[in-house]
């Protein structure tokens, strides 16, 4: 293959291998060295390729996975009738699993009686008591997105028309993030030439810690907050924004601008809309007359005439708009699409997370969906009466008030994972305007609105 | 020694002009393209496309190859839609050698080329929502693709390089197999295209993103002169297949969208809209064929044309895709040119990209919508 | 207005416009003796409508290509088995082409409403050949003629970026001309 080859020489060696010449003796001169008319080259059959004639014209495998069908008569395949027997056995035996636990606050109390039997000062007790109630919330947080990571990304392929996960764990993939952890912890921490050690180091802690924090007033049923805080909500959203100071910590350590820049322009996402965030729930805290979070959502208890419940969201304009605010704002306070910027363009790098890598980088990611969830849980509570049942009858009863609250929740980090892969990105000054021109004026008008549903 | 003991400390802060480099790798599925931009805060400055990563030399290659061979080159270029690829070769070959075309094969040349078209406009269908920020058109658009390209295997066996179209018609027969999974389909890929209308046409947050970028007034298309769906979305009716019809387009009805402002989304736009008349075009051609030969009789095994020049040219779906070919008589071209459009249409970049942020660089990078096969050559 | 029409304006208002013997098939074609006309033939067809430029390009004559140096393997099918006939074999010349030492630029116009399009050839010596640009007149010219400048060493006048555009930087010489050998480079093997 190094040299050239030569058509040419390819008949000499042929030539010599079937000489027309015969053996002479060696009195008679030997034939010239070239000789005057070329040889005959050697007949080569071509044979005209046959293709198997079974397979002419047909479609050979992959007609199976044309969706024609799916389209045009979805309930004559199979899988389709299997797939909603599944779901709907699913959710049969969530429905009585439930019900069959019933209320979690009573073995709470039975729980936090036993720990002060056993111990004798008041003092201990309640610190041990204290320590179980933060250990219970640390693993809800912690385990919370193993699941919601497999959900968002089972949601995501079925909305692209692919399957996701199926294969870790067996049914369906549901250890799939477990695996990915793992993967994760044994990751290479690298840390840029460039980057501040110490500040790199503190980033992902800083982002993460309040969004732990933040969790401690919200009540996940009847009875079940953590820390029953008179001032629940003021307490949220102030530590939540103490994860702002980590994004840009985590912009200003990875030691380049692209990753400065896209923290920079992060942080100041994050501040601008937490504005209408909150400007948004000032409604439900006048209706509420509260900041304490049990209280808000008691404070929806009861039913017009005896059907609908008495929910927020359903008073009739001042209920939806700030139910539709406090949740776009949510979509952007978390960093995700429409408003993912700093992820995804950010002068045409990663953004301020490209540096972090294993642990670090799945403290990041852990963080963005412990604020989804919260900001999930924070939707049900304020707009969705946070563990009432939606109607009062026989078997909607049944079922706790835990799992109605993770029931609601569960819809509404499913409207976060829907709008992810439905729309797509808002460019970086469209961003700003729609916040500081759109939501912010409606959410004043809001306000307006809803004291004049007071007065009356 | 030299350096002073004290230095100012905006002398850090270079605050000038800052060059990045687009490529040649990166996220946005083009191929190897390298735009080097220089910057000043968020305005570009300069944009320089550098090309060329992907040039094979087809054009040299194709003087020592015979004619037959040189329409295996041809699907390397436009390698997202091949056929009309090797139709415009055909085409210029066909002239040369003063070949008739029976009419099936011009039907079925027809066919493949404006399945191809849909084939080829559902990718940038799908990579520029990529572009844009909305990911799950794109796996839409390709389980559409998957279909059309299950089509092209089942009639020639191949899904990406086709060498269908050959001197003198095209290389088999279709089977009413073929025709009625076709039909299948059509039917159901024209329920898609409203879906596609409701995923990302109506889309504000999409059209704010599209409409007001990437504006190229008419004198300025024609003056750079851009082609396809890029030309026609400023408002310029230059189509191939009504300006000189080739194949069967003089049978077929069809009309040809046109935009009014020259921005992203009118490119787009015409794309979305040629996707519904291709279907209509398939759909007549599929009503319309009659039984007969689908190759030339006489065609040599080995051309020998006469001499002489030809040009051809038809609307491949990037442009106006065109073939210059000079015969010496002798068993190879004497010389190929390809008018390649995406070549032309990406020049185009030099003078809009200037004054724009570097966040609307993909958004008119991706409306372009260049392959690089055809680019470099 | 439509073809003949057309080559009579051309003629009467141009000296050295003449049509061509050799045509391009069905289309008017035209043949320009001298290159310096260039930029008044064309400024005067865009006043009369023909405002698409549709290509750029240039044929070299020098005779059949040599694939010496350049073409490794000339048997293109992979397919034949070692030692069978190439189909196709090395070009040689064709006894009566008129080969000759030049380099033929070939300049494409397109009248878009009149459905008309005009190919118009300029005859230019294949040693140093150079011809006025058209990048002021036609936009599009600007990477067509840096293209041709690229594979072929025409060099255009008045052109404002001419350099390479397709061949990597270590290619020296033009590829497209017919005596073009290549010099081996560090990824030649």
């Amino acid at each position: 293959m190094s040299a050239p080859k030569n058509p040419a020489d390819k008949h000499a060696a042929s030539n010599g291998s079937s000489a027309k010449v015969p053996p002479a003796a060696a009195v008679v001169p030997p034939a010239p060295a070239a000789p005057a008319k070329p040889a005959p080259k050697p007949k080569v059959e071509i044979k005209e390729p046959v293709f198997n004639p079974a397979y002419k014209g047909a479609l050979l495998t992959h007609d199976r996975y044309w969706p024609t069908q799916r389209w045009k008569a979805p309930w004559s395949l199979r899988s389709y009738r299997r797939g909603a027997l599944a779901l709907g056995a699913l959710l049969l035996g969530a429905f009585g699993l439930t019900a069959a636990v019933g209320e979690l606050a009573p073995w709470g109390a039975l729980l936090q009686s036993a720990v002060s039997g056993l111990l004798s000062s008041s003092f201990a007790a309640s610190g041990v008591w204290i320590l179980l109630k933060v250990l219970v919330v640390l693993h809800i947080i912690l385990v919370a997105p193993i699941f919601l990571v497999w959900w968002e990304r089972k949601i995501s392929a079925h909305i692209q028309s692919r399957l996701g996960p199926m294969t870790v764990g067996g049914w369906h993939g549901w250890l799939q993030t477990v695996a990915d952890g793992i993967k994760l912890l044994f990751k290479e921490d690298i840390t840029p030439i460039a980057a501040d050690r110490w500040v790199h180091r503190l980033a992902p802690v800083i982002v993460v810690i309040p969004a732990i924090l933040a969790f401690a007033p919200i009540s996940f049923g009847r009875e079940l907050a953590a820390a029953d805080i008179d001032v629940g909500v003021l307490y949220i959203f102030a530590v939540a924004g103490v994860s702002v100071i980590g994004i840009v910590m985590a912009g200003w350590a990875s030691g380049n601008k692209y990753s400065l820049l896209g923290g920079l322009r992060s942080a100041a996402q994050l501040v601008s809309y937490e504005l209408p965030r909150s400007f948004s729930i000032v409604p439900v805290l006048m209706f509420a007359g509260s900041l304490n979070l049990t209280r808000i959502a008691d404070s929806q208890a009861g039913y017009w005439f005896g059907v609908i419940p008495r929910w927020y969201i359903f008073y009739p304009v001042v209920g939806q708009i700030s139910f539709l605010i406090f949740l776009i704002a949510s979509v952007a306070e978390t960093n995700r699409v429409p408003f993912d910027i700093p992820e995804a363009e950010s002068e045409l790098v990663a953004g301020f997370h490209t540096e972090f890598s294993g642990m670090k980088f799945s403290l990041f990611f852990l963080a963005e969906y412990a604020y989804v969830l919260l900001a999930s849980c924070l939707t049900a509570a304020f707009f969705m009466g946070g563990g009432g049942s939606p109607l009062p009858w026989a078997p909607w009863t049944w079922i706790p008030s835990w799992a109605w609250f993770l029931a609601k929740t569960l819809g509404i980090v499913f409207c976060f994972l829907w709008f992810r892969w439905t729309f797509p990105r808002f460019r970086v000054d469209r961003l700003m305007d729609f916040n500081w021109k759109f939501l912010l004026p409606w959410s004043f008008v809001n306000i307006a609105l809803a004291s004049i549903y007071l007065l009356i | 020694m030299s350096a002073p003991l004290v230095t100012r400390q905006d002398e850090f802060l270079k605050t000038d002009e800052l060059f990045i480099n687009l490529g040649p790798q990166h996220p946005s599925t083009h191929g190897v393209l390298r735009v080097g931009l220089t910057v000043k805060g968020e305005v570009i400055v300069k944009a320089v496309p550098d090309v060329g990563y992907l040039h094979r030399g087809t054009e040299k290659l194709s003087e020592v190859r015979g004619y037959h061979h040189c329409v295996v080159l041809t699907d390397r270029w436009d390698y997202v839609a091949a056929m009309p690829n090797n139709l415009v070769f055909c085409l210029a070959a066909e002239k040369l050698m003063n070949l008739q075309v029976p009419e099936r094969a011009n039907y079925l040349r027809t066919i493949m080329c404006e399945l191809n078209r849909i084939a080829s406009h559902l990718l940038f269908f799908g990579t520029y929502g990529i572009d844009i920020g909305a990911f799950t058109p794109f796996l839409y658009a390709f389980r559409e693709r998957e279909m059309v390209l299950d089509l092209f295997e089942m009639a020639c066996g191949a899904r990406l390089t086709y060498n269908y179209i050959r001197l003198g018609g095209v290389m088999s027969d279709i089977t009413p197999e073929w025709t009625s999974k076709t039909r299948e389909f059509l039917d159901y890929f024209k329920a898609r295209l409203e879906e596609y209308d409701s995923l990302l046409t109506y889309n504000p947050i999409f059209q704010d993103r599209t409409k007001t970028v990437g504006l190229v007034s008419a004198d300025q298309a024609i003056a750079w002169g851009l082609s396809g769906p890029n030309l026609r979305a400023s408002g310029v009716d230059y189509d191939a297949r009504k300006f000189e019809p080739y194949a069967a387009y003089d049978k077929v009805r069809f009309e040809v969208p046109l935009g009014k402002g020259g921005s992203c989304f009118d490119r787009y736009f015409c794309r979305v809209r040629e996707m519904g008349e291709s279907v209509r075009i398939v759909e007549q051609c599929l009503d319309q064929m009659k039984e007969g030969e689908f190759m030339a009789k006489g065609v040599a095994k080995v051309p020998k044309p006469q001499p002489g020049e030809a040009y051809a040219h038809v609307e491949g779906a990037r442009g106006n895709l065109g073939i210059y070919l000079v015969s010496d008589g002798g068993q190879s071209p004497y010389r190929m040119h390809v008018r390649a459009p995406s070549f032309i249409n990406l020049a185009i970049l030099q003078e809009i990209l200037e004054g724009k942020k570097v966040a609307d660089v993909i958004a008119i990078l991706g409306s372009i919508d260049i392959v690089l096969g055809e680019v470099d050559r | 207005m439509n073809a003949e029409e057309l080559l009579s304006r051309l003629g009467a208002q141009f000296a050295g416009i003449e049509k061509t013997s050799v045509a391009v098939k069905d289309y008017p074609t035209v043949r320009l003796s001298d290159p310096s006309a260039l930029g008044a033939v064309f400024s005067w067809l865009k006043k009369q409508g023909f405002e698409y430029l549709d290509m750029i390009t240039a044929v070299d004559y020098k005779g059949p290509v040599s694939p010496k140096g350049y073409v490794m393997d000339p048997n293109p099918n992979a397919f034949l088995p070692e030692g069978a006939t190439p189909q196709v074999e090395a070009p040689t010349a064709t006894p009566g082409f008129p080969y000759r030492e030049a380099i033929e630029l070939v300049y494409c116009a397109s009248h878009l409403k009149g459905k008309l399009k005009l190919f118009l050839k300029v005859e230019l010596p294949r040693q140093n050949p150079s011809a006025p640009s058209l990048a002021g007149l036609f936009k599009t010219a600007d990477w067509q003629e840096r293209e041709v400048f690229d594979l072929l060493g025409v060099r255009f006048e008045g052109h404002p970026n001419l350099t390479k555009i397709l061949t990597p930087d270590f290619i020296q010489g033009h590829p497209l001309r017919k005596d073009y050998e290549h010099v081996p480079d560090r990824f030649d093997r």
